[in-house]
């Protein structure tokens, strides 16, 4: 049986990069479950699908970049400007489907020249795809300066159709939960994973990509066609980014030249902590699969946490990535003055791969887990400038009021006289505000409550991923809020500190909109 | 004949210099804000501290400047370091901490008084410097040490950096007043002060690279690293110093960045510039396969890009739509640069062959 | 069709020249179906070239090359291939992280509606390898997993399926082989040469020479000298053409030697001390002695320059010890050794010897200055002064001592190499190939110098693969044999006695 065991691990020892990764991503979710309610519903799985379906789109394109042993900067750039053109065209009245088909086009084009410029001129491809990022961004801002809405019947269809899970429908109309689901670019998402992995391994193009990330000059010896395949591989990257840009561009229903900055580096890193080695050759497109969730599954467990703020994600992610490439690095050591590499002992070093992969990976999630509850203290450790005692944030009290009715639920937690007051907002408009003491009423008109939501959801895009969870221990200057909206079928709640580096705009003016409705004028 | 024979000699000994290349770029560029951009040379001088467009350049083109010092000795190994932004970041955190403290105690403490500092400044200032050294020590490590390939090295710390230095300010913007050290960015002796910041470090490199033997390792490393181990000389250890006093660099290039905008944001500070400081080299005429360098061409191609930018602002192109503009530079010296076009200009012959 | 001994291939009148050097001068060469031809010569005699020719990679500057009665003109690597000339070279020129069968297959790989079908793959693969070479191994796992013979194998399979082969060129597929695997490949080789293919093996290995071929081509210096039947050429006679020496000449170098011997001192500067390192080069014994030269001689592939890496401590032992005046050295490597005094002047200028870009005076102080250490520079005066004298000593032709090296002829480059170890003043030199691409005059002046070295005190190593070479300039000489010190000899001693020793056969 051991024996079975062990020849089946030799045998596909060149999964265990993958493999490892897999593991990574399981375990982690699994202590996210065990630990923080909130992840153990279902809709949080299903969002890390949601929020992540344009860097996977993105990655499966660059998996194939780096595994010819290059590299593809301009990612980011391509994105952006699929959002720009495809909202001012739209805003100029195009065909939404002409406007999705010229997009592809356009990053295909991209891709396509700066594949030339690799392959033909011999630039690097880091400077080749770094000039592509700028020009991309660059040409975004003589479209337009500021962000563009986009208002549009078939962006909004496909950006906000949700698609139910059958059996997980059922359950959760038993427990009286929203049903958990999934959106239209989840499922491109998916198909373009499948598609990646069909190419890799069942033709020709994808066969020679790897042997070029082997060895370029013995891939042109063996007659393979390289540079077409090159070209190929970037243009294919162009398309996967131009894709990717529309399912971003869908999920925040705006365009600017200024959106997803560091998102190249997401990309790479998700491929390279997905198994694929920088240097060519190795890795799996499924693997990238893996890297993406852990991605996802890092920003989820971080955004729970709720101590941290999510710059720790990038921290995170670069200490995964060093790892990965580290160990990798080490045992395919080269000594200068050897003439050669005998092979066998590259295959021994590789062997203690495994171990040095699930002994980081350990190590890494003792450090997620056990890094918090240390920092967490340390805030009040200085002495007098202690911040309040803070209350948890009522969410499920929010979550049940809205279920029955209300459409807004604002609670807000410290600055400098400590309060904990929650506002409720109904669409006929009542206002209910709770301070844990008292609770009073006060009436709006209910076209005020609607022209209130509008400006919310439409003018700030509050259902977008712009309008984020970041939260840090406020100070005394500061405040906490929790903010819960539910308008037109869709609920989406917020933590937030106001001050600090973080906050998103669009969330300030929510507030600001809001509190100008309250009571109080606060 | 012969006075022929000595003018094409003097020609191409001008032509084929390091120089030449990065110093025809800068003047193409004046003569552009020459042409188009009324205004640009003029030079007020008020209080005996000169002012004007091109003093502008050099002195927003001082960060890069000092980045590109820096890197030239990285991209020299053969290398590259894509952390130096990062870097910046960690070395304002660290010097924006020390100054005011007051964001690790959770407080928005807004400092008035500008003699106000809580350390010293030579505290403040030796403490980032430090941690900037650090940081490039680690990336030295990385690379020469553990082989690691430099572009995937750096990558880590120039995803975690920025991580780190938010670490270190604890998420805040921290606002800067102590008036000695705004001076760093801000200050003006007849020319900004920046200006001296930057010559006093060119200075010391060129010291430090060309009367010692360093910089003809590091050339020697960066060409062929094989004949240089046959010739005794270590490799690592070049490549550990260029790693390190890259990050050295760009910790004093952090200190005048921050020092310029009286904030230590580890958010922006840095952004994006590290793309920039690689760029200025190339333009400088360092191959980015390693090799033979000149930290003053360097710099040149440095203030070439700042003037680049300065021009489009000054002819009203929106920031945001700089970076097109710059993409067409790098694009052009692309060309300039590749071995097709280069032939085509300067007539170089088919490399020698060996049998 | 035609009978066996119809020529499948000749190549007439040949030239090839390289800036500086001609490569091939005049070289006829003819090979039939079904013979196993091996092509021999030393470094620099014009093998590589020749085959570069028949390739394409190098087109001649005349000549003809005959394939099967027509006239071709092969234009690259791919073009010869369709020709029908299949070439495995050293290197395996595979990618070794895909699986066997991929490697076999790629770029043909069989199809159903379009996609790569797998399993047929791997079967066609298994079968093609079993049929062809008789070897039965899992075409699924990755190629780096296996030996470099079975990657050769592979690598031929390849060769072989992708057009009808008619000329198969083995360019050194044994110098990673053990004797089993090299066995496995010569059973190939006999039956693809009952199947009428012409096999060109190129080897440095005398016995697999004698063991394999029919015919053996022997190049020199660029030139021909001739093609014989192995069957009637003994060993020493090859060896004879491939080094030796032409019998009537005369010089002053044995006075000068006669005089240097006086002056040997009896203590050794360098005694390696059974001295081995796995894989390179068995244990040994050798004593260098300040005042004397010794050679070391033996065939392309018989462990010189691994001995001379040995000594040096670029490569480190696994057995014995080396002590350097009396005490065992512990620190080995370039920049211990130079500190100690001792030098090596590699064979492989180009990888290992100069820094194309960096200038001559560069180059030449290069060593000096690593051993002085970062702050300790060589003012800018000396380093001129310092490359000056040699570039006159060695009579070093460059307009000025700034001229980047890349632009030197390889001969000069050769010479830029050796000043920088003669400006170390060290106590041992060790020179591997020192006069390889050296024009004939300048060679006799360096192995004058050599010799002037020596009677001024330092301990030589003279490496070299022209036996005459080795004569003329040692007072003892060291011989070597696939990988081992075999005997060594001093004072005035017979080139044949030598050449015998080599070949391994009695006299």
């Amino acid at each position: 049986m051991l024996s079975r065991a062990s020849n089946f691990i030799s045998k596909n020892r060149r999964f265990i990069p993958q493999a490892a990764t897999a593991v990574l991503a399981f375990v982690a979710y699994g202590m996210g479950f065990i630990y923080f309610e909130g992840m153990r519903n279902p809709q949080v799985f299903l969002n890390l699908f949601r929020n992540t379906s344009f860097i996977l789109i993105s990655a499966v394109g660059m998996t194939f970049v780096i595994l010819s042993k290059g590299i593809d900067l301009s990612v980011s750039g391509v994105v952006v400007l699929t959002t720009v053109v495809s909202a001012a065209l739209l805003r100029a009245g195009w065909n939404p489907w002409a406007v999705i088909l010229l997009v592809l086009a356009i990053g295909m084009i991209l891709g396509a020249i700066m594949g030339s410029f690799i392959v033909y001129l011999k630039v690097q491809p880091f400077i080749a795809t770094l000039a592509g990022m700028w020009f991309a961004r660059g040409m975004c801002f003589f479209i337009s300066d500021n962000a563009i809405n986009i208002d549009n019947r078939v962006f909004r269809i496909l950006g906000q159709t949700k698609i139910l899970i059958p059996g997980l429908k059922e359950l959760a109309d038993l427990q009286g939960t929203p049903a958990p689901y999934i959106s239209i670019p989840v499922v491109v998402g998916f198909i373009v994973l499948l598609i990646g992995i069909y190419l890799a391994h069942y033709t020709r193009f994808g066969r020679t990509v790897y042997a070029i990330g082997g060895d370029e000059q013995s891939a042109r010896l063996m007659g393979l066609p390289v540079n077409r395949t090159l070209m190929l591989v970037y243009t294919l990257n162009g398309f996967c980014s131009a894709l990717a840009g529309l399912s971003f561009c869908l999920f925040v229903s705006s365009g600017h030249g200024l959106y997803a900055p560091g998102f190249e580096m997401d990309v790479i890193a998700s491929v390279v902590i997905g198994g694929t080695l920088l240097t060519g050759g190795t890795g799996y497109v499924a693997g990238t699969f893996f890297g993406v969730m852990v991605l996802a599954i890092t920003q989820a467990l971080i955004q729970f946490i709720g101590t941290l703020s999510s710059w720790w994600t990038k921290i995170v992610i670069g200490v995964l990535m060093l790892v990965f490439i580290g160990v990798q690095a080490v045992l395919a050591n080269r000594k200068i003055g050897d003439k050669a590499l005998d092979a066998r002992a590259v295959r021994r070093r590789r062997q203690k791969l495994a171990f040095g992969f699930g002994a980081a990976a350990v190590l890494v999630l003792l450090a997620i887990a056990v890094v918090p509850g240390l920092r967490g203290n340390s805030y009040n450790g200085q002495g007098e400038t202690t911040a309040c005692e803070l209350e948890p944030f009522r969410k499920d009290e929010a979550a049940r009021l809205i279920a029955e009715g209300a459409v807004i639920a604002y609670h807000r937690l410290a600055g400098p006289a400590c309060i904990n007051e929650m506002y409720v907002i109904y669409p006929d408009g009542r206002i209910q505000k709770d301070d844990g003491i008292n609770t009073t009423e006060t009436k709006i008109a209910p076209t005020e409550v609607e022209n209130l939501l509008k400006t919310i959801t439409e003018d700030y895009g509050w259902y977008t991923n712009e309008i984020r969870d970041t939260y840090h221990v406020p100070c005394r200057q500061c405040f906490a809020h929790y903010v819960i909206v539910a308008y037109e079928g869709q609920e989406k709640g917020v933590t937030a500190v106001d001050g600090g580096v973080n906050m998103p705009p669009g969330y300030g003016f929510t507030l600001a909109v809001i509190r100008a409705v309250l009571p109080d004028g606060q | 004949m012969k006075q022929l024979a000595d003018r094409t000699l003097r020609w191409r000994s001008i032509t084929e210099s390091r120089l030449f290349f990065p110093t025809v770029a800068f003047l193409l560029v004046l003569l552009f804000d020459f042409l188009f951009i009324p205004g640009f040379f003029t030079i007020e001088n008020r209080d005996g501290n000169l002012y004007g467009s091109l003093i502008d350049i050099l002195r927003n083109g001082s960060t890069v400047s000092l980045l590109a010092i820096g890197m030239t000795l990285v991209i020299a190994t053969g290398g590259v370091d894509l952390s130096v932004g990062a870097v910046m970041a960690i070395a304002a955190s660290v010097a924006g901490i020390l100054m005011n403290p007051s964001a690790l105690r959770n407080e928005v403490f807004f400092v008035t008084d500008p003699t106000y500092t809580f350390q010293p400044l030579w505290v403040v200032i030796g403490a980032a410097l430090l941690v900037a050294l650090i940081c490039g020590l680690w990336n030295g490590v990385l690379v020469a040490y553990m082989k690691i390939q430099p572009m995937v090295a750096t990558l880590v710390l120039m995803t975690a950096g920025r991580g780190i230095a938010q670490l270190i300010t604890n998420g805040l913007r921290v606002q800067i007043t102590y008036r000695p050290f705004a001076y760093i960015g801000q200050g003006w002796f007849i020319l900004p002060f920046s200006l001296y910041i930057v010559a006093f470090v060119l200075l010391v490199t060129w010291l430090l690279t060309r009367k010692t033997a360093i910089g003809m390792f590091i050339e020697s490393v960066g060409i062929n690293f094989r004949s240089s181990y046959f010739s005794g000389i270590q490799e690592s250890k070049v490549k550990l110093m260029a790693y390190t006093f890259c990050g050295f660099c760009a910790g004093i290039a952090g200190l005048v960045a921050c020092s310029n905008v009286k904030t230590s944001d580890a958010n922006n500070t840095g952004l994006f510039i590290e793309l920039d400081a690689i760029l200025a080299v190339v333009i400088g005429g360092t191959s980015m396969s390693g090799g033979r360098f000149s930290l003053l061409a360097s710099v040149i191609g440095a203030l070439v890009m700042q003037a680049v930018t300065q021009s489009m602002y000054a002819i009203g192109v929106q920031s945001y739509a700089l970076p097109a503009v710059k993409s067409v530079v790098v694009i052009i010296v692309i060309l300039l640069f590749s071995e097709q076009v280069r032939g085509l200009f300067l007539g170089i012959g088919a490399k020698k062959k060996e049998v | 069709m035609s009978t066996m001994n119809d020529y499948i291939l000749t190549m007439e009148g040949i030239f090839k020249a390289f800036p500086g050097v001609q490569a091939l001068d005049n070289v006829d060469f003819g090979l039939k179906k079904g013979e196993i031809h091996c092509l021999v010569g030393e470094n620099g005699a014009g093998k590589s070239t020749l085959i570069k020719v028949l390739t394409g990679v190098e087109r001649p500057d005349a000549g003809q090359i005959i394939l099967d009665g027509v006239e071709i003109h092969p234009r690259s690597p791919q073009h010869s291939q369709t020709l029908g000339i299949s070439t495995v070279y050293q290197e395996i020129n595979l990618c070794t992280n895909l699986s066997v069968a991929e490697n076999v297959l790629i770029g043909r790989e069989p199809r159903k509606f379009g996609r790569i079908d797998w399993s047929a793959m791997n079967v066609q693969a298994a079968n093609l390898l079993k049929r062809l070479l008789d070897i039965d191994i899992d075409v699924t796992q990755p190629l780096d997993m296996y030996t470099v013979a079975i990657q050769q194998m592979v690598a031929i399979a390849r060769a072989l399926d992708i057009a009808s082969t008619k000329i198969l060129i083995l360019d050194e597929p044994t110098s990673s082989l053990d004797a089993n695997e090299t066995q496995q490949l010569f059973k190939v080789m006999r039956k693809l040469r009952a199947e009428g293919v012409g096999i060109i093996f190129i080897t440095h290995f005398m016995s697999q020479v004698y063991e394999i071929s029919d015919r053996i081509t022997v190049l020199r210096n660029g030139k021909l000298v001739g093609a014989f039947e192995t069957a009637s050429l003994p060993r020493v006679e090859l060896i004879a053409k491939m080094i030796g020496r032409s019998l009537d000449e005369l010089d002053d170098m044995s006075s000068i030697k006669l005089e240097s011997s006086k002056h040997i001192k009896a203590e050794a500067v360098l005694d390696a001390q059974k001295v081995g390192r796995a894989g390179s080069i068995k244990p040994f014994d050798l004593q260098l002695r300040a005042g004397e030269v010794v050679g070391l001689a033996g065939l392309l592939g018989s462990g010189r320059t691994e001995t001379a890496r040995v000594l040096f401590g670029v490569d480190k032992p696994d057995t014995g010890h080396i002590e350097f005046d009396g005490a065992t050295i512990t620190d080995h490597g370039p920049l211990g050794s130079i500190k100690r005094g001792v030098a090596l002047c590699p064979e492989d200028r180009k990888a290992e010897g100069i820094v194309d870009d960096l200038t001559v005076r560069e180059n030449i102080v290069l060593a000096i200055q690593a051993n002085k250490g970062w702050f300790s520079h060589v003012g800018i005066q000396e380093q001129y002064e310092i490359a000056n004298r040699y570039i006159e000593m060695l009579n070093i032709a460059t307009p000025t001592a700034d001229q980047p090296v890349k632009n030197l002829s390889g001969g000069n480059q050769q010479k830029v190499i050796l000043a920088r170890w003669l400006a170390t003043h060290p106590q041992v030199l060790i020179l591997d190939e020192p006069t390889r691409g050296i024009d004939v005059g300048t060679k006799a002046e360096i192995q004058k110098l050599v010799l002037e070295l020596a009677d001024e005190g330092m301990a030589c190593l003279f490496i070299s693969s022209e036996l005459e070479e080795v004569l003329r300039t040692s007072h003892r000489i060291a011989v070597l044999r696939e990988r081992e010190k075999v005997a060594e000899f001093s004072g005035e001693v017979d080139e044949h006695v030598i050449m015998h020793t080599i070949a391994g056969s009695e006299l």
